[in-house]
C-alpha cells in the first residue's frame, strides 16, 4: 500500500513542468530581509504582467542569503524555462526593498539548482 | 563577448556617486565602458583609464540656451548630449549635428513626444535617439504604461527612418546601473528585438564615440 502511495505522489519527469534555476546577485545599501525581496519580486511580477502573466511564470524563491556585510546578497530563483526574460525584466524593474536602494541582476541560468550553484572555473 | 556601453550616467557632484564606485560596479556587470553626462558641466575629477568617458548633457529651456551652450561644449568634450523632454528643444537638438544623443526625447517621465519630421532629422544629421531605461525602472502603474506607449511609438519611427538609436539607464546612482542582459530584457518590454537592443548598446555606441555617422555627413559635404 506505502508504495502505492508513493508512486502516486511524485510526479513523473516526464510530465513535469520544465523549468530554469537563475543565480541572482542584490547590491544593496544596507541589509535586506529574505521575506522583503520575495514581496517586492512579487509587487514588481504583477504590476508587469498582472496576475495571468504572474502564474504563468511559476516564480519560486529556493535560496537568498546577504554576504559582504549586507552590501550584497545572492540567492536563487525558480521560473518556468520559457519565462527567463520575463523574469529578468520584473528583477531589474526593483529599485528599492523596504525603502533600501537596490540593484539586481542575474549572473546565471541553469535547468539544475546544482548547476546554477557551481562555481565557475 | 562584445563591447556593451552606458552612455548617460550622472556621477559626483551632481549625484552621491563617486566615480570610481561607478567604474567598480559597470565593470562588475561588464561594461566596456560608461560615459559620464552631468548636467550643464564636464566632470573635474580626471580618471586615467579608457573605461570612463567623459561628456556633457546639455539642460536648457529655449532653443537660443541649447543652441549657445552647444556652442559653448562643442569640441571640448568628447560626448555632447541634450537633455530632451520638450518638443521644441528635441527638434533643435536633431537639426544640430553637433550633437550625439538626445537624452529621453519623451522627457524623464514621458511628458514630451516625438515626431516623425524630428526623427528623419536625427537619422540624417546622425543624433541617436536614446531609450530611457531608468524610467522604466522608477516608475509604476500608469505612468510606466504611458511612457511605454511613447517609447513602442518612437521605436516604430526610428525603425521607419534607420535613426540610430541607443538604451541608457540614466543612472543617478550605482543602484541604478542594470547589467547589458538585464537593459535587453527591459527593452523587450516596448518590442524592441534583441538584435536590435543589443545593437543599441554595443555598436551604435561604439560608432557614436567614433563619430561615425558624423563622418559620413563630413565627406559628403565635401
Amino acid at each position: 500500500m506505502k508504495s502505492t502511495m508513493n508512486v502516486l505522489l511524485y510526479m513523473p519527469p516526464s510530465l513535469r513542468e520544465r523549468r530554469r534555476y537563475l543565480l541572482f546577485e542584490v547590491m544593496c545599501e544596507q541589509e535586506i530581509d529574505k521575506r522583503d525581496l520575495l514581496k517586492e519580486i512579487w509587487d514588481s511580477i504583477y504590476s508587469l504582467y498582472g496576475d495571468v502573466g504572474a502564474s504563468e511564470i511559476k516564480l519560486r524563491l529556493i535560496e537568498y542569503h546577504n554576504r559582504e556585510e549586507g552590501k550584497s546578497g545572492v540567492g536563487v530563483l525558480k521560473c518556468a524555462h520559457d519565462k527567463v526574460e520575463e523574469v529578468r525584466a520584473s528583477l531589474a524593474c526593483i529599485h528599492s526593498v523596504n525603502g533600501a536602494r537596490v540593484g539586481i541582476r542575474v549572473i546565471k541560468i541553469s535547468g539544475t539548482i546544482k548547476g546554477a550553484t557551481r562555481l565557475r572555473r | 563577448m562584445p563591447n556593451f556601453f552606458d552612455l548617460n550616467v550622472h556621477a559626483y557632484p551632481e549625484t552621491d556617486a563617486p566615480v570610481e564606485e561607478l567604474r567598480r560596479v559597470a565593470k562588475r556587470y561588464g561594461y566596456a565602458g560608461i560615459a559620464l553626462t552631468n548636467h550643464n558641466e564636464s566632470v573635474k575629477e580626471r580618471v586615467e583609464s579608457n573605461f570612463i568617458i567623459t561628456g556633457v548633457e546639455i539642460r536648457a529651456n529655449s532653443v537660443l540656451e541649447l543652441k549657445r551652450k552647444v556652442t559653448l561644449h562643442w569640441g571640448k568634450v568628447p560626448l555632447l548630449v541634450v537633455h530632451g523632454g520638450d518638443d521644441k528643444l528635441n527638434r533643435a537638438a536633431v537639426e544640430d549635428s553637433r550633437v550625439d544623443i538626445l537624452a529621453h526625447p519623451c522627457g524623464e517621465n514621458g511628458e514630451g513626444e516625438l515626431n516623425h519630421v524630428s526623427v528623419r532629422y536625427a537619422a540624417a544629421n546622425g543624433v541617436a535617439i536614446d531609450f530611457n531605461l531608468g524610467a522604466l525602472i522608477h516608475n509604476r502603474r500608469g505612468d510606466r504604461a504611458r511612457i511605454l506607449d511613447k517609447m513602442r511609438e518612437t521605436l516604430k519611427l526610428v525603425r521607419k527612418y534607420n535613426a540610430p538609436m541607443i538604451l541608457t539607464s540614466n543612472a543617478h546612482s550605482i543602484y541604478d546601473l542594470r547589467a547589458p542582459h538585464e537593459m535587453i530584457a527591459l527593452a523587450a518590454l516596448f518590442g524592441m528585438s534583441k538584435e536590435e537592443a543589443t545593437s543599441a548598446l554595443c555598436d551604435i555606441p561604439q560608432g557614436i564615440l567614433e563619430k561615425r555617422w558624423k563622418k559620413d555627413r563630413e565627406v559628403e559635404l565635401l
